[in-house]
């Protein structure tokens, strides 16, 4: 069975009541995905860089250990992977900062536009779709893999400027989609029909009550009109009653009420988050999930980890600043803690109708728009995969940068010229070639993807 | 008294006669039973044939099988047509007041009235154009504030220079337009922002933007978005525009080159064409956030003519549910602010339970602290249980409340709502038994207050009660027939009200949905869609031009002899009184055109393109129109359905030629001998409403005739000789009374007594035809005519 319950699953794909008992003869449209594997995705973002020596693993192979930064997903390391020397090579209009988070699902070019950056030229939106929608579109397209949603979009408190900097996903050319980044406008979105129905439920008897009582006040002609819509009514009782029945078991989650949206509520409004999130996996509502966490340039005040500064103030601070590459190093160990939140509640969650758990069918990828803060590098963009949803081989730290790593510290340190592009080093790959892996870990088998002078060589070999 | 076979079933007696003779004894006169002998009225189902075995084998009762054969199919005929089967009792009914269900358009007023009622309307004026405030800068500081102007329209091409050279640098600056917008009909309205530069643009919810393009990306210059929008009524409107680089605000760019910008506020109205929002759909209004209701209702029944609401289906019933939880939520989004509380409040249930009972009351149409303990209990109290959190209880009291027949039904009258003691003349519940004729012992109509604020509130502007209304029902201030007509008077001037009249008289002229007036691209090159457009907008400034004005005299309707034209137009249709002329991009303006071609909408160049074919004329559609909706004459549809003949095929006739040969046929002449002389009468007009003199080389005859229904016959030549018998006919008078009458009441007019129409014609007259002096008299008469039907038992079967 879905989560969805049936009327919801007819509604969505604008299927009436007559055509019910046909839709139920046809198992393909509505519930014979559930026979197949349910492989998911979940992009999970944060903004302004990492520090690279507390974060990437010095070892290469299945033999490494997980610094500071990552320390929080040390029960995953066998189900993780960290992709060093994967660069985001789009260039163009727009900003690092912009770029970053514009080009890094889409690998293609903003277009020209009225946003100014602190450098470079301005540029408007991404010229388009972002790799998420790619693989939700794919899916969505087939009967045995649609889902009511087929994505969704979460955020933690992301700017309530839309512009370029806030936009990671993309529907298509300057078509960016906003995240909800109100887990109570979320849950609505998931799960206010239900709590409709059940509203609804509750008022028929005493609906029932009021017609009655009309109905024996008012002449025999006039009655015959309330008659009619005491049997409206009662069936619509009897509808809700069926919906109910299909719907047992999938019981609707809890929300902690009343976390405003401020900075001080970030651990729990990301709590909230993935617990939706996971909710919505559980009733197989979408396949592909995003998970923006402020946004590029995020201005998160951590003073539940005594830091008062905002984050982005912070990560330009130059690296002879330990105290500020400290508070950056625990900064991201915080965002690995979100990663491990999720990872956790997707291992300890049974695989409905399927095999093992949640994580063993999903893929996490954390990424981020800058490679290194001070820098605004976009090279070596923090890639962290986690879980077994693409049958990925896992439990590896990975470098496709083949220049020596001391020289690869160094390139970073001195940072590089962006706007001449000349700074990529030999051996680094293009980003296009991982969204390419993602969307072929689907079964998707495309060639191109954003740019296609970046998708040389094809989908980076993971498996 | 039964005479025996040989005389009764004598083969040359109708149905009737054997009837009276042999059954009329025991079942009365007219089949409604004698107490003695049959105390049922003679009422079923049966069809003829099983009415004829029955009678055959069992009647008379004293003496079955004396009435057989061609006598018992006969008299069975006649019981079963006269007044036994279902279609006969419904014939033989008595015209009532019957309970009807809001109408779709009263729906959605009444419920954004009553989301209305708790947040006021805010400050409207009559102010045409927007409030515009230039700023130096590309944000809104108050510092680089510059000046402020009214705007009438938002489109400007700047180019690369400053809206005001003296009081801003070109670079760089930024204008911010706030008002309101009105929209005309209900419908799907597209907003168009057209700029390079960013803009964003807010309608109705001031909070999200309708259109955003603060973020100018890539080579887009139309931004468009829909809402749904209801007719009459004034929605907030902000428009921000910002000629700079957003983002990082970087000053020490010194070199800024020039480059253009413009921006233009344009919108598509349902069915219409895009174009600049006019100056006078814009005002410095600022209205509050209005609820409106978009869920898709089911159309309702126009077929006798007007809405009429007595039946419902099941989906009605699924649209009044998936409406009402749309409200409930929009409702419970916002519920603290309806009720004045907070979220940590000591009272906050109380006061929350408050908001409930004025929302229940307002919904019902009732008395402040008109509920009873049940009601309040059973609306109310109850959905605040235990462990029911407040949000969940106050959707569930809006959703109750949204679906309970006091809200959707109208004329449940005082049953509904039990009305406080003093509230009223006399006491609701035994006023039924005592005054049956709804008046008291001096002859004084007297009804319930709150009915009466009920029925002139939906007869006037299709929506709830306004508060004057509800506290003179309070005050016991709607007794007479004078206190009515005095409320009538002041919402004449109400938006709503005047969306009606106009949707009344659109409906009165047939073009209420907007007829495609496209026309055959060979013939009439220069007709094209924005033509069609600027046409319908001449024929609603007309309308509007009467509706607002004091005299509001119907006979200008048909006698004026101005039309509204812009330069478009004026090129198009020419002919200006003293061989005037317009420049190309004139504004709408009144126009006075060569005397004796034009009267009034009749001849309106919208009206006769719109009754017209692709390629021509089409008189039978022209006097149809007049024959129904000007003299309120009916017409059967045709015996059968008739091509009309192509003109191509006879070249050689003109119109009239070709339509008189084509309904010549002795079937046809019924109808079309009142029709065709009608219609040929608009003959001077072309099919896009041009006037001309011949056709096809042929002078053209426009003379025509028609038959009062006195027998009398009248002859005219040419449309105005034609406007002025109409405008002075009592025909006509009588046929735009009963229409508007049926349009603002909603119920038929014989239920309000079989003199109503002619005593309304008469003051009609004697107001020189004042349709605003007409509609309070229609007001007056519906609402103080006390209606309700006593309680009746069950039909015996």
């Amino acid at each position: 069975m879905t989560h969805v319950s049936r009327r919801d699953f007819l509604r969505d794909f604008g299927l009436s009541a007559a055509a019910l008992p046909f839709v139920l003869n046809l198992p393909s449209l509505g519930f014979a995905n559930q026979q197949a594997r349910k492989q998911r995705l979940v992009v999970m973002f944060s903004p302004n860089g990492v520090v690279p020596s507390t974060f990437w693993p010095d070892e290469e192979g299945s033999e490494f250990k997980l610094k500071e930064s990552l320390s929080p997903l040390e029960p995953f390391k066998d189900r993780l992977m960290t992709l060093h020397g994967v660069c985001d090579k789009v260039r163009g209009d727009g900003d690092n900062h912009m770029r970053g988070i514009g080009c890094l699902l889409t690998g293609v070019e903003l277009f020209p536009g009225n946003i100014q950056g602190g450098s470079h030229t301005p540029a408007g939106w991404a010229s388009g779709l972002s790799i998420d929608q790619e693989i939700k579109n794919y899916l969505q397209a087939d009967d045995a893999t649609r889902t009511r949603f087929g994505s969704l979009e979460f955020g933690v408190m992301v700017s309530e400027r839309a512009d370029t900097w806030t936009r990671m996903s993309y529907s298509g050319p300057n078509k960016p989609i906003t995240p909800i980044d109100d887990p109570y406008q979320m849950f609505s979105k998931l799960y206010g029909k239900l709590k409709d129905r059940e509203s609804l439920k509750s008022i028929l008897d005493d609906l029932q009550a009021d017609l009655k009582k009309l109905a024996s006040s008012v002449s025999a002609e006039d009655r015959q009109l309330l008659e009619e819509q005491t049997t409206f009514v009662r069936e619509l009782e009897q509808e809700l009653k069926a919906d109910s029945t299909a719907a047992v078991g999938h019981a609707v989650p809890e929300l902690e009420p009343g976390i405003k949206e401020e900075n001080d509520n970030m651990p729990k409004l990301c709590k909230l988050q993935i617990d939706l999130m996971v909710n919505s996996f559980v009733s197989d509502f979408a396949r592909v999930a995003t998970f923006q966490i402020t946004n590029s340039v995020g201005q998160a005040k951590m003073r539940w980890l005594d830091i008062n500064e905002g984050h982005h103030e912070i990560s330009h601070s130059p690296d002879s600043d330990e105290k500020a590459q400290e508070k950056l190093t625990r900064i991201n160990k915080w965002y690995a803690e979100q990663l491990a939140y999720l990872a956790k509640r997707l291992a300890e969650t049974p695989e409905p109708g399927g095999q093992g758990s949640l994580l063993d069918n999903t893929l996490i990828v954390w990424t981020n728009e800058l490679g290194k803060g001070n820098s605004h590098t976009l090279d070596n963009i923090p890639w962290v995969l986690v879980g077994n949803g693409l049958d990925f081989k896992m439990g590896r730290s990975l470098n496709f940068d083949k220049t020596p790593p001391s020289r690869v510290l160094n390139a970073i340190d001195q940072g590089v010229d962006f706007i001449t592009g000349k700074s990529i080093k030999p051996g680094k790959v293009a980003h296009n070639r991982l969204l390419l892996s993602l969307a072929h870990g689907f079964g998707h088998r495309i060639t191109k993807f954003g740019n296609p002078d970046f998708c040389g060589d094809g989908p980076l070999s993971l498996t | 008294m039964f005479l025996g076979v040989s005389t009764v079933c004598g083969a040359d007696r109708t149905g009737e006669q054997i009837y009276q003779q042999v059954c009329a004894s025991c079942h009365g006169a007219k089949g409604e039973g004698t107490i003695e002998s049959y105390p049922h009225p003679l009422v079923g189902e049966r069809s003829i044939g099983e009415l004829t075995e029955y009678i055959s084998k069992s009647m008379p009762e004293d003496k079955p099988g004396t009435c057989v054969g061609e006598d018992a199919r006969k008299v069975s005929q006649f019981i079963h047509d006269t007044f036994y089967s279902p279609t006969a009792q419904a014939r033989n009914k008595p015209v009532r007041v019957e309970l009807s269900r809001l109408t779709v358009r009263q729906y959605r007023n009444a419920v954004a009235d009553l989301i209305g009622s708790f947040r006021g309307a805010g400050r409207i004026d009559d102010k045409e154009g927007l409030r515009g405030e230039y700023f130096k800068a590309r944000g809104f500081r108050g510092n680089a504030r510059a000046f402020e102007r009214v705007d009438p329209v938002v489109a400007f091409d700047f180019k690369d220079k400053s809206p005001d050279d003296e009081k801003m640098e070109p670079h760089e600056f930024s204008i911010r337009w706030e008002g309101a917008v009105t929209a005309p009909d209900t419908g799907e309205y597209e907003f168009v922002v057209r700029t390079d530069q960013a803009a964003r643009l807010w309608i109705n919810d001031l909070k999200q933007p309708l259109v955003d393009n603060w973020v100018q990306s890539g080579k887009d210059t139309e931004h468009r978005e829909s809402i749904f929008l209801l007719a009459g009524r004034t929605y907030a409107l902000r428009l921000e525009f910002s000629k700079a680089k957003q983002g990082v605000d970087d000053k020490k760019v010194k070199e800024k080159p020039p480059a253009p910008a413009s921006i233009s506020l344009e919108w598509k109205r349902p069915h219409r064409i895009t174009e600049v929002i006019p100056a006078r759909c814009l005002s410095t209004s600022r209205p509050n956030e209005a609820f409106v209701v978009t869920t898709r209702f089911p159309p309702d029944d126009r077929s006798v003519g007007w809405e009429k609401a007595t039946s419902i289906s099941k989906e009605w019933d699924q649209a009044t549910t998936d409406a009402a939880i749309d409200v409930a939520a929009f409702v419970a989004s916002r519920f603290e602010e309806f009720a004045g509380t907070k979220r940590d409040a000591a009272d906050r249930d109380e006061k929350l339970k408050g908001f409930c009972r004025r929302f229940v009351e307002r919904a019902f149409r009732s008395a402040t602290g008109g509920l009873d303990d049940e009601q309040r209990a059973m609306f109310v109290d109850r959905h605040f249980a235990e462990g029911v959190d407040s949000e969940t209880a106050v959707r569930r009291v809006v959703l109750l409340t949204l679906k309970s027949p006091r809200f959707l039904y109208r004329e449940l009258g005082s049953l509904s709502v039990p009305r406080p003691l003093g509230s009223g003349p006399v006491e609701s519940a035994n006023r039924v038994e005592s005054l049956p004729n709804g008046r008291g012992t001096d002859g004084v109509l007297v009804s319930d207050p709150y009915d009466v604020a009920s029925r002139i509130s939906f007869a006037m502007y299709d929506s709830l009660p306004d508060q004057a209304l509800l506290d003179a029902a309070a005050k016991g201030e709607l007794k007479t027939r004078e206190q009515v007509a005095q409320h009538a008077q002041r919402l004449l001037a109400d938006p709503r009200t005047r969306s009606k009249l106009r949707e009344f008289l659109l409906t009165w002229l047939k073009v209420e949905h907007v007829p495609d007036v496209s026309k055959d691209s060979e013939r009439y090159p220069e007709f094209n869609a924005t033509i069609a457009n600027d046409l319908r907008t001449s024929l609603e400034l007309f309308l509007e031009e009467i509706i607002k004005s004091d005299t509001s005299d119907f006979r200008q309707l048909l006698l004026a002899d101005g039309i509204y034209l812009n330069g478009r137009l004026a090129k198009f249709y020419g002919a200006m009184k003293d061989d005037a002329e317009l420049p190309a991009d004139a504004p709408f303006q009144k126009i006075d055109l060569e005397p004796d071609q034009r009267a009034g909408v009749l001849s309106h160049p919208y009206l006769m393109a719109g009754f017209a074919y692709t390629g021509s004329s089409s008189p039978i559609h022209r006097g149809i129109f007049i024959a129904r909706s000007v003299l309120g004459r009916s017409l059967r549809p045709p015996p059968e359905a008739v091509a009309p003949l192509a003109p191509q095929l006879r070249p050689d006739l003109t119109t009239r030629e070709r339509v008189a040969l084509q309904t010549k046929p002795e079937s046809c002449q019924s109808c079309h001998a009142m029709i065709n002389p009608l219609g040929f009468t608009l003959e001077h007009f072309d099919a896009v409403g041009r006037f001309r003199k011949e056709e096809n080389g042929k002078p053209v005859n426009a003379s025509g005739t028609y038959r009062r229904r006195n027998g009398e016959l009248v002859k005219f030549d040419g449309v105005n000789d034609l406007a002025k018998f109409l405008a002075d006919s009592p025909e006509t008078h009588s046929a735009f009374v009963e229409q508007l009458f049926h349009f603002l009441v909603k119920q038929p007019i014989r239920a309000f007594g079989s003199n109503t129409r002619e005593t309304l014609r008469a003051s009609f007259v004697k107001e020189n035809f004042n349709i605003h002096r007409l509609m309070v008299e229609i007001i007056a008469t519906a609402a103080m005519t006390t209606t309700e039907p006593k309680p009746q038992t069950a039909v015996v079967p």
